[in-house]
């Protein structure tokens, strides 16, 4: 297996082409409806991507919010591109040791799924050949562009798809490694040490969705599949290795018909409606005015379904590329009988079909005949695609760790320039400004933590990877614990943030962070109590004591714990005379069920000891 | 001698694949592409095997090697699946389609990055492929302009062409054109051409057809839609109605303005609603439709160029405006409000019609009549010898002016004209039709 990442970011600064802030928000100020369509002609090359999105025919809603303009409803041209916005992809270039363009020209890359409602998305190359250490081994950087970010899918039906403008034209940093990983575990180290250079900066957004992933997979034989918009790291590993197994399969299953002189016949699908009339269950159930179409492919018997139950099928494809035009899904051979089709009924069907018993069945259901059709042509298009092995395309990748087609991958025929915007001539004067201001890079960060402050070696890492090192060296510089701060910082906080629904646009500020690390040191709040706390902090809590209070997490004191641990010692009392400390547990439970969330766990652990020693010491026994 | 590096680049055809080694080592390879007119210097474009374009420095001391340009692209050319589309309606008979440049009918091209015109009726139809749905269309090639480049001579071509267009068997004629002096070219049509047997449609796009979200595909087809309606004999205009792809209006071409530089629901028919609708490929009409007129169709005589339209303005110096008029036949000013100017510029006025020039006030509201009786002001220009035009937008009095001045060598006879009712140019009767704007 080869692999490339494709690491995208979201700036923290203005829109790339228009003044609106990078804010996403749930207003929603006016609906505008378009239709998009691939351009090209007779005599030019129309992108396959671009084409298969347009031949959907689908209507596109847009929510029009307060972070959208004109600009972002494709009603004014584009502005210059945003200084701020190069500036920090030019310092990540610079950290990346990549060599800064001349002049940056601002390109269009059709997409017409809707995402942008000008059709494209512009991008802008900004610097080449960089490179990047992680764990000994340099990985090379091809391209960092900076590009906007597309529109918000918000919900899709099988005629209209909704997107929400707020999230359209947010600057992106798109950096680019060359094919050069082997490994899954490696690609999601890679995306770590390019997600804190990025991060390093202090001019990236933070929270869910605001860095996402893709993935090129290619394997011996196989071909180059892109698995699109990744957004859990830890999950890079399971999709590398998920696809390389499909790929193998398919590279298998290809072999197979071969061996076998498998084909796929040129004619169309055939309506076989009048056979249904008498299905009452399954998917293809009679409805009345669907259509049932069926496509017979030689050959194919056999190889529809999964080989091993967890294993890719050929089924599965075929039915992802029915889906792809809104149908539901498919019937197969392989299947049948079953789903409500009995064994007279696929005799008479193989008979309306011509199919022997060596070949495969596919039967679609669609609201009209147009629609089945084109899902016939798309199904047919992927079964002659199975002879020659792996089809080239976009993987939409599905939160179990699969993926699942999308799309064909796009081309270079979707790039055109970007007449609206002028280029901009990046002189020696703006590079040595801003490489006058560096961020200290990752390793020496690392270093620089590992000596002046007590941390075990993954804190430090922890550290440096969630990019919270200057909040964390603010806080300490305050007179906070290193080892609190560390770890609100890169655990809690982060993981709060994870339990939030939506899209993570909440956030705590600095004060309260400190307030909270002030309780801690104090003992008014346990550790235990911080995850509650912060919940309540992100769901609007004013104070630390007021998130405190919605738990019921108000602190116990010293003197407080003291005396309810003698209470349960002396509730206790026999069990303790009779066991000594081993009755330990026992009323450690009985505590905790009183200041949990209230009181560290340790101390309440001393507070008891010391009480069971107490008690035992007072009446002779050893302790 | 040796050349600069910079100048052998410069002489290599685009599309050639090039290498240029700066001294300080710096390697860049791709294809050569034209530099956008605002590129710094010594900067050149390169198409790297991306897709992307770079800009990339020429230092006098870099190295160059070329090589031919290469094969056209390996890519396969992929059909274009398109959506199965409904069984088309009874064919009427043909639609003339008269290009004249502009966004609507020019592409990109993916060499060079440019936008350059759209060539010939396979082309045209092929950008456009639902267009013959209703019927044939003839694509006839009139002119290829940025509509701002469009001349009063142009306006005449035009006339010719669409009366050409009919004679020949035309149902209607779409004119496609620029949008920012379509309301020029519309007006001075509706003036040119009488007994009009069927639609002229004049359309445009105010986003260009190589980006997937033009308005230009869907205002076209709504354009011809309209120009195989029965029963409508005179100039209209086919537009975005909103900001969505499900409405156009269709406007009078008198009583049209573009009225926002980019937005694509940019036109608008001033102060009344707009003639009619187009939604669901279904033409709707909101207003009263002038009648076919008795005339046999023909085009008047051309426009007379010694007219001209003035943006009265505070501060503007009588004596350079005196100026401005001193050669004219007629004058067309915009004034303020409910039809005024400064009272310093009476003299010049008073002058221009004193030698038989005809002056005439619009308003620069852009909604609403100028009306002489209500200020003093108002009166004095009337006893100046200015003539009122209603509630006519001031660039179609302009276009008004310049034809009526064309018919007639008479001051009376094209005040006249000028004052008469000719292509709906004028309403007299106001509603409440909404908000102002």
């Amino acid at each position: 297996m080869k692999a490339g990442l494709e690491v995208h970011q979201q700036l923290a600064t203005a829109k790339l082409f228009c003044r609106c802030p990078s804010e996403l928000s749930e207003a929603v100020l006016g609906v505008v409806r378009r239709s998009l369509r691939a351009t090209g002609g007779e005599d030019h090359l129309v992108d396959a991507a671009a084409a298969f999105q347009s031949a959907r025919g689908l209507i596109f809603r847009y929510e029009i919010s307060p972070s959208s303009c004109l600009v972002d409803l494709d009603e004014e041209p584009p502005g210059l591109l945003n200084p701020e916005a190069l500036d920090v992809a030019l310092t990540v270039a610079m950290m990346l040791g990549a060599r800064v363009l001349d002049e940056v020209e601002v390109m269009r890359k059709i997409v017409v799924d809707g995402s942008n409602t000008s059709g494209f998305q512009r991008t802008a190359l900004v610097a080449v050949d960089g490179a990047i250490d992680v764990g000994g081994q340099r990985y090379r950087i091809d391209t960092i562009a900076l590009e906007e970010d597309a529109a918000r899918r918000i919900d899709g039906g099988a005629h209209e798809v909704s997107f929400r403008l707020d999230r359209l034209g947010v600057p992106l940093i798109e950096i680019a490694t060359a094919p050069e990983i082997t490994q899954g575990a490696e690609a999601r180290a890679v995306a770590e040490e390019i997600g804190a250079v990025l991060r390093s900066t202090g001019r990236v957004r933070r929270g869910i969705g605001t860095i996402r992933e893709d993935l090129n997979v290619s394997t011996d034989g196989g071909a180059r599949v892109e698995i699109k918009g990744v957004q859990q790291l830890r999950l890079l590993e399971k999709y590398a290795g998920v696809e390389e197994e499909r790929q193998r399969r398919l590279l298998e299953v290809a072999t197979e018909l071969r061996r076998r002189g498998a084909s796929v016949p040129p004619e169309g699908a055939r309506p076989v409606t009048d056979l249904l009339r008498e299905v009452v269950e399954g998917p293809l159930r009679f409805r009345d005015g669907w259509v049932v179409v069926g496509l017979r492919f030689r050959g194919f018997a056999g190889l529809l379904r999964a080989n091993t139950p967890d294993g890719p099928r050929l089924g599965r494809e075929l039915a992802d590329h029915a889906r792809s035009v809104g149908l539901g899904g498919l019937l197969h051979s392989d299947e049948l009988p079953g789903q409500g089709i009995g064994e007279q009924l696929l005799v008479r069907l193989r008979r309306e079909l011509d199919a022997e018993p060596a070949d495969a069945l596919v039967l679609l259901a669609a609201p009209d005949l147009a629609r089945a059709h084109a899902a016939a042509y798309r199904v047919q298009g992927r079964a002659r695609a199975a002879l020659d092995g792996v089809p080239p395309e976009t993987r939409d990748p599905l939160p179990d760790g699969t993926t699942r087609y999308s799309r064909p991958l796009p081309g270079r025929n979707r790039m055109y320039p970007e007449t609206d915007v002028p280029p901009t001539t990046i002189d020696a004067a703006r590079t040595e400004r801003l490489q006058g201001v560096l961020p200290e890079r990752p390793s020496a960060t690392r270093q620089r933590l590992a000596a002046d402050f007590a941390l075990r070696p993954e804190r430090i890492d922890q550290l440096w990877r969630s990019g919270e090192v200057a909040r964390f060296e603010q806080f300490v510089a305050d007179g906070r614990t290193a080892n609190n701060v560390a770890r609100l910082l890169t655990q809690e906080l982060p993981a709060a943030m994870g339990r939030l629904s939506g899209d993570g646009e909440r956030e705590v500020s600095d004060d309260l962070l400190r307030a909270l690390l002030v309780a801690l040191e104090r003992g008014t709040i346990a550790k235990e109590a911080i995850p509650p706390v912060l919940d309540e902090l992100l769901a609007g809590a004013t104070s630390v004591a007021d998130a405190a209070e919605r738990r019921g997490l108000v602190g116990v004191s010293g003197d407080e714990l003291g005396d309810m641990a003698g209470k349960v010692v002396a509730a206790n009392r026999e069990l303790v005379l009779a066991k000594g400390m081993a009755a330990f547990s026992a009323l450690m439970g009985d505590l905790m069920k009183e200041v949990r969330g209230r009181r560290d766990g340790k101390e309440v652990a001393a507070a008891l000891r010391t009480k069971m020693a107490g008690l035992l010491a007072s009446e002779g026994r050893p302790t | 001698m040796a050349t600069d590096p910079i100048d052998e680049l410069r002489r290599l055809p685009m599309g050639e694949l090039v290498t240029v080694v700066n001294p300080d080592g710096r390697r860049w390879h791709g294809r050569l592409v034209p530099a956008h007119e605002l590129s710094g210097d010594r900067i050149i474009q390169l198409k790297l095997e991306s897709g992307y374009n770079v800009g990339v420095r020429v230092d006098p001391g870099a190295k160059i090697e070329h090589h031919p340009a290469p094969a056209s692209s390996t890519e396969k050319r992929l059909p274009v699946e398109r959506p199965p589309t409904a069984p088309s309606a009874p064919a009427s008979g043909p639609v003339a389609l008269l290009t004249t440049g502009g966004t609507i009918a020019s592409r990109v091209d993916y060499q060079t990055g440019g936008v350059r015109p759209v060539h010939g009726e396979r082309e045209i139809l092929s950008f456009f492929p639902e267009l013959e749905q209703g019927g044939p269309v003839r694509v006839v090639r009139v002119l290829d302009k940025l509509s701002e480049d469009v001349s009063r001579d142009d306006w005449v071509l035009l006339a010719h062409q669409v009366e050409a267009a009919f004679r020949s068997g035309a149902v209607g004629v779409v004119i496609a054109h620029g949008t920012d002096t379509l309301q020029f070219t519309a007006s001075a049509l509706s003036f040119l051409l009488e007994g009009l047997p069927g639609p002229v449609v004049l359309v445009g796009a105010q986003r260009s057809p190589d980006r997937p979200s033009s308005d230009g595909f869907t205002n076209m087809a709504a354009a011809v839609r309209v120009a195989r309606e029965p029963d409508l004999y005179e100039v209209v205009v086919v537009m975005h109605a909103g900001l969505s792809d499900d409405q156009w209006a269709v406007h009078r071409g008198t009583r049209v303005r573009k009225m926002h530089s980019s937005r694509r629901d940019a036109f608008a028919t001033r102060n009344e609603p707009p003639l009619g609708r187009v939604a669901n490929g279904a033409v709707s009409w909101e207003q009263a439709r002038r009648p076919r007129s008795g005339t046999l169709l023909a085009v008047t005589k051309p426009p007379d160029g010694r007219g001209a339209l003035l943006w009265m303005f505070p501060g503007l110096d009588p004596t350079r405006a005196a100026e401005f008029a001193r050669t004219l036949r007629g004058l067309v000013l915009a004034g303020t409000g409910l039809g005024h100017t400064a009272q310093e510029h009476l003299a010049w006025i008073r002058a221009a019609t004193g030698r038989g020039a005809v002056v005439a006030m619009t308003t620069q509201t852009l909604g609403g009549s100028v009306d002489p009786y209500v200020y003093a002001t108002g009166r004095e220009l009337l006893r100046a010898g200015v003539v009122f035009a209603g509630d006519m937008l001031p660039e179609t009095a302009y276009v008004k002016l310049l034809w009526a001045l064309g018919q007639s060598d008479d001051p009376a006879e094209v005040t006249r004209l000028f004052l008469a009712d000719r292509a709906g140019e004028m309403v007299n009767r106001h509603t409440d039709t909404g908000a102002v704007g």
